[in-house]
């Protein structure tokens, strides 16, 4: 217990750690951009009208702070991070936080139900890849995982709508019909939610599950050669059994272990996909952030979140190992 | 019959000797030879990255907005054919094709081939068209042309570029893209691995923080992050080189890694040791001792990390933050196929679509084949 404790202290620290160092590379980037907030404030007030000097930019930037030394105003960008709190978006001027919030939790919840969806079809598929002699089956399997990288998911969404608009006449995009885009969430808007939520889930699933597909069958066929397996099988154990009880259980870890570049690869995909499906969530808000207003305060929020959940989920991970296996207990860092 | 057996062991002694005593680059292409999906992707590749290197000579037109063809505007392909109505003929010709509107087409504007039979356009091939430089020489032969108007095997977009120059012209710079980046993430790669695993201890721990933190933020909006930077006011080469410069400025970590674990593995042996003795420095170690131990396995990676910077590519362009219209890389292209209109009228714009899935299809089986074929207990386990 005392081991474990341990073993949680230090996954803690060091993924807090990341976290940090993460958020100075968000916070640079920022940083980076040309122009700041105050010039971009006075831009806009020039813009209806009022007469600005030099003078009115300074007492902007001393109004939000930016006069302050870089570290200290890094320092204060996390500390508030780390509390859920991103300061105002300088071209919006709304709170971020109050932006984001639900639209964040939406992304999440997408981007982790592709990700389960992934491991549902890839465990068992991977296995079976792995245990079967069948040559077409195996060919054929091994296309799919390519295509699953070759075909990139925007492009697969892109061919879907298109398709469902062209031949359905319905483009399949968006979260929410209409009536409920800006409803309270009730029983109606969750089903609403579900059936237009299948979409976006399958297409940011899909290279994920290509990928899954590989690991497990790959994982499982090292580990099906292995002495131990034959002399289980030299004991009488035998179909099913066998396979779960000896193989199945040594590839899990590094299963497990991949989960968090599984979400990272999801996370990828997430704005370019938000983009072609007209998704109202964080990824259309990352692209428009971005690509159109060069709001570096709204996407170093989002970068941050979409990281601070991989770290989390990684986080995760390492204790469920560590509670499953007591080797990773006892090696604490490694 | 002794003298059978004795040759017979011979040859087998001689194949053994060749086997310990190939070089590691001869062992991976022994290897790689045997599996066959690699190989027909090897050639695939191949002729792929040929047609782009030499794609001013293939194509008959410029891609840019020089060669368009002011009477064929979002065109459909011509198909040459060998025979009609009229006869056949060994050389194969196209008709003249035309614009025009009606009831039918929704009074909409359509290029239309026109089959007029008095009227065929021979393909002519090495015939003469318009100016390139080619490695700094100047050219007018292209592979093929037509001996009137113009031909287009693959159609025309909207401004009436042929969508076939644009293609092997694309393949050209998503190539250049991908081979910046790589290049830049191998340098990088090369030093922080390098150091990380020739000094180990503290210096590899605080390396691997650093490298494991670029691993986590998600690649593509990091590159959003840093496209974004580019002001509107640049150039195209200028884009060009930036996103190249992004895609390797983020793409090291995974190679980093590999190298670090293999010159913590290695920097234990003795001729290291000896070489340090030698008074020969870190860098020198490094580079003259250790790196040359595994070149193999690091081309392999380099190859295995090619499609990754195409489709970042392509991911990038997709959504405007990379390289744009002027320029024909294959996301520029893969953005033109967005719009319903393409789909239900110029399917042909879907053409780049395949010649991109092949490319990264070919890269996939050969860096999987090298893979395997690098696996040193490939044999073994077998």
């Amino acid at each position: 217990m005392l081991q474990f404790s341990k073993f949680f202290a230090v996954r803690a620290m060091l993924a807090i750690l990341t976290l940090v160092m993460v958020s100075f590379i968000v916070f640079t980037l920022m940083e980076l951009v040309p122009g700041d907030c105050a010039e971009r404030y006075v831009a806009f007030k020039n813009s209806q009208g009022s007469v600005i000097t030099p003078e009115d930019i300074q007492i902007e930037r001393v109004r939000l702070g930016l006069d302050q030394p870089y570290v200290q105003r890094w320092g204060s960008w996390i500390i508030n991070a780390f509390q859920g709190e991103y300061g105002n978006s300088c071209i919006l001027r709304v709170d971020i936080a109050q932006l984001l919030g639900q639209k964040f939790w939406l992304s999440l919840g997408l981007c982790l139900s592709a990700l389960l969806l992934a491991y549902l079809i890839a465990i068992p598929v991977g296995i079976i890849a792995a245990t079967s002699k069948n040559a077409v089956l195996n060919n054929s399997l091994r296309l799919v995982s390519y295509l699953g990288l070759a075909l990139p998911n925007f492009l697969l969404a892109l061919m879907i709508m298109l398709f469902s608009t062209v031949y359905f006449g319905d483009s399949l995009t968006g979260l929410f019909s209409k009536e409920y885009r800006d409803a309270a969430w009730s029983t109606d808007r969750v089903m609403d939610f579900l059936g237009h939520a299948w979409l976006p889930i399958f297409i940011l699933g899909w290279s994920a599950t290509a990928f899954a597909i590989q690991t497990v069958r790959a994982l499982m066929s090292d580990e099906i050669g292995k002495l131990y397996v034959t002399a289980a099988a030299a004991r009488g154990v035998s179909g099913r059994r066998l396979l779960m009880r000896y193989p199945a259980r040594h590839a899990l870890s590094p299963i497990i272990n991949s989960v968090g570049f599984d979400l990272n690869r999801i996370f990828n995909e997430l704005p370019i996909v938000a983009l072609i499906l007209t998704l109202t969530e964080a990824g259309s808000l990352l692209i428009e952030a971005l690509a159109r207003s060069n709001d570096q305060q709204l996407a170093g929020a989002i970068i941050f979140m979409l990281t601070a959940s991989i770290v989390a989920l990684n986080f995760v991970t390492d204790i469920i190992l560590a509670l499953t296996d007591p080797r990773i207990r006892r090696s604490i860092v490694g | 019959m002794t003298n059978i057996t004795n040759t017979a062991s011979s040859t087998n002694q001689q194949l053994k000797e060749a086997y310990f005593t190939a070089s590691q680059g001869q062992l991976i292409w022994q290897r790689f030879k045997r599996n066959k999906s690699a190989l027909a992707g090897a050639w695939v590749l191949i002729i792929l990255i040929l047609s782009g290197i030499f794609s001013p000579f293939l194509t008959p037109y410029d891609a840019t907005i020089a060669g368009r063809d002011k009477g064929y505007l979002n065109g459909a392909p011509q198909v040459p054919s060998f025979c009609d109505d009229n006869g056949c003929s060994i050389r194969p010709f196209v008709y003249t094709y035309e614009r025009s509107r009606s009831f039918k087409t929704n009074f909409r504007w359509v290029s239309e081939e026109k089959v007029e039979l008095e009227d065929r356009r021979y393909l002519t091939f090495f015939s003469r068209g318009m100016e390139y430089t080619f490695l700094g020489i100047k050219f007018d032969r292209h592979l093929f042309g037509v001996d009137k108007g113009m031909v287009h095997i693959f159609g025309t977009d909207s401004t009436g570029k042929d969508i076939y120059s644009r293609t092997l012209t694309a393949i050209n710079t998503s190539m250049a893209v991908g081979t910046i980046g790589v290049l830049i993430a191998f340098f990088l790669a090369l030093v922080i691995g390098g150091v990380s695993g020739y000094y180990g201890g503290k210096i590899d721990s605080v390396l691997q923080m650093v490298t494991d933190t670029v691993r986590t933020i998600p690649n593509i909006p990091l590159f959003m992050a840093l496209a974004a930077f580019i002001p509107d006011t640049w150039s195209s080469e200028e884009r060009f080189f930036f996103i190249s410069l992004v895609l390797g400025l983020i793409g090291w970590t995974t190679l980093a890694r590999r190298i670090r674990t293999h010159l913590l593995s290695e920097r234990n042996q003795e001729y290291v040791l000896a070489a340090q003795l030698c008074g020969a420095s870190p860098s020198h170690v490094i580079r003259r001792h250790l790196l040359p131990s595994f070149t193999s396995y690091i081309i392999v990676d380099l190859v295995i990390s090619f499609p990754y910077m195409i489709l970042s590519e392509t991911a990038l362009s997709f959504i405007g933050l990379g390289l744009k219209d002027p320029v024909n890389s294959l996301g520029v292209m893969l953005q033109n196929v967005t719009s319903a209109d393409v789909l239900l009228n110029y399917q042909w714009y879907f053409i780049p679509v395949i010649f991109f899935i092949v490319l990264v299809l070919a890269f996939v089986f050969v860096g999987d084949g090298l893979r395997d074929a690098a696996d040193p207990y490939a044999d073994t386990n077998k």
